[in-house]
């Protein structure tokens, strides 16, 4: 297996004449977390969708352990921007969902979910229903449903992007801790700078739209990372700064 | 605004219910004391009730003929629900039977249900099948209706799930369309329900034996006024009564 877990070749995508996507490549390693900050209508959703065969690029490829992208052989999950939980599962059957789909044994099933339940502190929620649920612990069964799956590649676009500040914090530190657990390859989508450099392995920042990699940037902190640390305060200018170039 | 003039407001949202139903019975009183043949006192009307239990009207007391009404219209229910539910799944999931039998029903469909009623009689007599029939193309309708389109509009997030985990489509309809569709596909039954009501009285106003349309058209034919209003009541609780049925079956089905 080659080092890279994740190949992106000269991704290019267009809505008719509207060119989002504009020949992007990058490499993503195996168990890496990698956060992408672009400004608003840059592309970012797009770019999750195709990575996922939602939308089939213009151009370009998405390689996965070296074989094209494909939801049938590949375990990809996605946690969407909007609440996707379905409100006529309780918590814990929105959490097996994915695993049911994938025929998955019923004891694979049972123990996922309950250690998934358990990192996000959801037990005694397991039997309702996610509107008996504030929305942050709803998008939280949304985050469990992904990681259960073991998935190759998880995608989660701006999952916190509703939440106030404090809740952001405890959810960041959750997902990390999810991530650590479940050793999965991590893309995660943000307009947070903060939030990114808190999170990510390495950081790629996109330009305004059509969308093109400004920069990928390694992050060197060790973690937990302290968010007032000098050179914490130093990635974030870095980044800000790269952005005010636009 | 301070709290004494929201408390006064609370009060009066209170009381002008009870005041305006009040207001009902007195006008009600003085109507009857107009002319009591044509318009009975509530007290007439509840002893018109009360005998219905002890003197039958045509071999049957009220609770026979309350449950000939409800009996055509759960089985007109039932097969419309089985008939129409798939039909409208049907219909909103796939393109090419939306567009052939979907049209044809568009066809049909904005005729009203009672309009039907004469070829219905002409061809079929005035039997329980032609009434549970017409029954039938009442509820049918908006049964068929809210099915396809909460299945076509389906929220197609809910969909992409499906499709990340490589959900099959039969699994996208059944595990995820289905399910999502549930509270329209109530809301369906419910007007479903309170058309039925409706067609079946007309139904049993023509030439039926037994049922609550049955009485108030008894009613008319011997100038009984009480027992005309009793029907009325009665076919309004029946009404009532079936709500509170499918809102517990509701509740029960869908969680969401
Ligand atoms: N299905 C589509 N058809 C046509 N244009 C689209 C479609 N989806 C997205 N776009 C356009 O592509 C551009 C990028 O959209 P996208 O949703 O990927 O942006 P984003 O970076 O995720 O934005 P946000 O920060 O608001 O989530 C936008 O200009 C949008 O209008
Ligand atoms: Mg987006």
């Amino acid at each position: 297996m080659s080092e890279n877990k994740i190949q992106v070749k000269n991704l290019t995508h267009a809505f008719g004449d509207l060119l989002v996507l504009d020949d992007i490549s990058f490499n993503i390693k195996n168990e890496e977390f990698v956060c992408v900050v672009g400004p608003t209508g840059c592309g970012k959703t797009t770019f999750l969708n195709l990575l996922t065969r939602l939308i089939i690029p213009t151009s370009g490829e998405i390689l996965i352990d070296g074989i094209p992208a494909d939801p049938k052989i590949h375990n990809i999950s996605f946690a969407f921007q909007e609440p996707s939980a379905f409100p006529w599962l309780t918590v814990e059957e929105n959490i097996a969902y994915g695993m049911k789909i994938k025929k998955e044994s019923k004891d694979v099933i049972k123990k996922r979910t309950d250690e998934v339940l358990n990192l996000l502190g959801l037990q005694k929620f397991r039997k309702q229903y996610p509107h008996q649920l504030s929305v942050s612990s709803e998008q939280r069964i949304v985050i469990g449903r992904s990681f259960a799956m073991h998935p190759d590649l998880l995608l989660m676009d701006e999952p916190y992007g509703q939440m106030d500040i404090k809740m952001r914090f405890y959810l960041e530190d959750e997902v990390i801790r999810l991530w650590k657990n479940f050793k999965s390859t991590v893309i995660f989508i943000t307009h947070n700078i903060e939030e990114a450099i808190y999170l990510a392995d390495k950081v790629i920042i996109l330009t305004n739209k059509p969308a093109k990699i400004k920069e990928e940037l390694e992050i060197n902190i060790p973690r937990p990372r302290d968010i007032a640390s000098k050179e914490f305060i130093e990635y974030r200018k870095y980044v800000t700064d790269q952005i005010k170039w636009w | 605004m301070n709290n004494k003039n929201i408390l006064i407001k609370q009060i009066l949202y209170l009381v002008l219910p009870v005041i305006s139903v009040l207001l009902l019975i007195v006008l009600w009183f003085f109507a009857s004391s107009v002319n009591r043949v044509l318009v009975p006192t509530p007290g007439d009307v509840i002893d018109r009730f009360v005998k219905t239990f002890t003197n039958p009207i045509n071999n049957q007391y009220i609770w026979g003929h309350i449950w000939a009404s409800l009996r055509r219209v759960l089985i007109a229910l039932f097969f419309s629900c089985s008939i129409g539910i798939p039909f409208g799944i049907l219909i909103g999931w796939n393109k090419t039977a939306e567009a052939t039998v979907g049209s044809l029903f568009e066809l049909i469909r904005p005729i009203p249900p009672i309009a039907w009623l004469p070829l219905i009689v002409m061809l079929l007599g005035i039997g329980e099948i032609p009434k549970i029939l017409i029954v039938f193309i009442g509820t049918f309708t908006p049964i068929v209706l809210n099915t396809a389109t909460s299945i076509k509009l389906v929220d197609p997030l809910y969909l992409d799930v499906g499709k990340m985990f490589n959900a099959n489509s039969m699994k996208l309809l059944f595990n995820i369309a289905l399910p999502a569709s549930m509270p329209a596909i109530f809301a369906g039954f419910r007007t479903a329900t309170s058309g039925g009501l409706m067609v079946v009285m007309a139904a049993e106003m023509i030439g039926a034996q037994e049922g609550l349309g049955f009485i108030i058209q008894r009613g008319m034919d011997a100038f009984d006024v009480p027992l005309i209003m009793v029907g009325m009541v009665v076919i309004g609780l029946v009404g009532v009564f079936l709500a509170v049925v499918t809102n517990y079956l509701e509740k029960l089905v869908c969680h969401g």
